[in-house]
């Protein structure tokens, strides 16, 4: 267990503390992700993906757990909305990529290559930041149901391009 | 809204396990999800394609190395629980039930709360005419929280009493079922308010039986349209005989 915990919490806690945004959240989520990765290690199936998927899928969906249940307090806790919208206006007016994607290797990152830049923005907000469509939509200036149209279709010509 | 397997094609199964793992799916439908796959291997399989599909993308959260504390915390945990699982395990071995923390944090809560429950009980009776024949705990089946117990003092009704405030989505209702042995299947006890206690007349159902499942599910607001349960299990228990 202190092998796996050396060599992946670094990436874990990475990845819960950008879906949390707090540190001490991180922790507690990769703490409890490792307690329950030790305790159902037997339930995992290695015909059901690798080792270290399953572990990143646990922190993962432990961390989203989290916020979707707190989510009004987030909500509460944002107050710097019009921030968001005016920094969110300007990514929009450039079409920038918010994410350093390129260059990276992994059939998913040739197919994110093909979406358009603000839709690739969605689907990157919503895996890696943890972002709902509502915070989603905030950060991109977009239409709530716009962004929601965006990702389902995204999440279609995602499959269609990765088989 | 309501999503269960028979109703749903493969390209609808696809997109809610596409959404849950990128993670866009409000809390109430994600535990939608989470519930359904302990039984619905179709939806187990697309949602493992997802997360292979998109594990990639974790490399671009940017690594954080953990303070010193958290492993001799994660340590300290793992002690206390049984020692059995080694890592290795991780390459397949199977476990028992007996590994399994929820299962024995959930018997222990819901030991604690019969304890407690009948110990007021035994304080507050004072002529005990219809001595309690059957109690039942509901648990959630994921974490195994008791969120309910089942009273049955007379063979004339039954008691619901709420351990805590559940939530439900305003768009959906609590509905109660109960099955015994040998049943065709759960007959509907009828829909039940979150956090209130309810009594409900069971003298038109056989008498209860040891091991009998309560479950409630989450249906609509008219309640389930089959008459049979549809939706997700809240909580589920069956019955004690505790004399």
């Amino acid at each position: 267990m202190h092998d796996l915990y050396a060599r992946e919490s670094a990436r874990l806690l990475g990845v819960a503390k950008r879906i949390v945004r707090s540190d001490a959240l991180a922790e507690d989520i990769v703490h409890d992700a490792f307690i329950k990765i030790w305790t159902r290690a037997g339930t995992f199936d290695p015909a059901r993906g690798t080792a270290r998927g399953w572990i990143f899928s646990v922190t993962r969906h432990l961390a989203l757990n989290f916020m979707r249940d707190n989510a009004h307090i987030v909500q509460v806790s944002e107050q710097s909305e019009n921030a968001v919208l005016a920094e969110a206006a300007l990514d929009v007016a450039t079409e920038a990529d918010t994410f350093e994607y390129r260059a990276r290797s992994g059939r998913v990152y040739g197919c994110l290559e093909q979406l358009e830049p603000a839709r690739r923005n969605c689907i990157l907000h919503a895996y890696v930041d943890g972002y709902s469509h509502t915070e989603i939509a905030q950060k991109v200036g977009a239409p709530l149901g716009t962004v929601k149209a965006w990702i389902k279709r995204s999440l279609v010509a995602l499959r269609e391009c990765m088989g | 809204m309501t999503r269960y397997p028979s109703t749903d094609s493969a390209d609808e199964l696809d997109a809610l396990a596409s959404e849950y793992v990128l993670g866009t799916l409000p809390a109430e439908q994600r535990l939608e999800v989470q519930n359904r796959l302990a039984t619905d291997a179709d939806l187990r399989t697309a949602v493992d394609a997802w997360e292979g599909r998109l594990l990639a993308l974790t490399e671009l959260a940017e690594p954080h190395t953990p303070g010193p504390r958290l492993w001799s915390r994660i340590e300290r945990s793992l002690n206390s629980h049984e020692h059995r699982a080694p890592a290795q395990t991780l390459a397949g071995k199977s476990h028992s039930w007996w590994d399994l923390l929820p299962l024995w944090r959930g018997l222990a809560g819901a030991g604690l709360v019969a304890t407690l429950l009948l110990g007021s009980m035994l304080l507050t009776r004072t002529a005990p005419i219809n001595p309690t024949t059957y109690l039942v705990v509901l648990v959630a089946p994921q974490n195994q929280a008791p969120g309910w117990v089942i009273q049955a003092s007379n063979p004339e009704e039954i008691q619901l009493i709420p351990l805590g405030a559940t939530q439900v989505p305003t768009d959906k209702a609590l509905q109660f079922w109960t099955k015994a042995d040998g049943w065709q299947g759960p007959v509907s006890l009828g829909l039940v308010k979150p956090g209130q206690s309810l009594s409900i007349p069971v003298n038109k159902l056989p008498p209860l039986q040891p091991n009998q499942l309560f479950e409630l599910t989450l249906e609509n607001p008219a309640g389930s349209p089959t008459g049979k349960p549809t939706g997700p299990i809240q909580f589920i228990g069956r019955a004690v005989k505790v004399i």
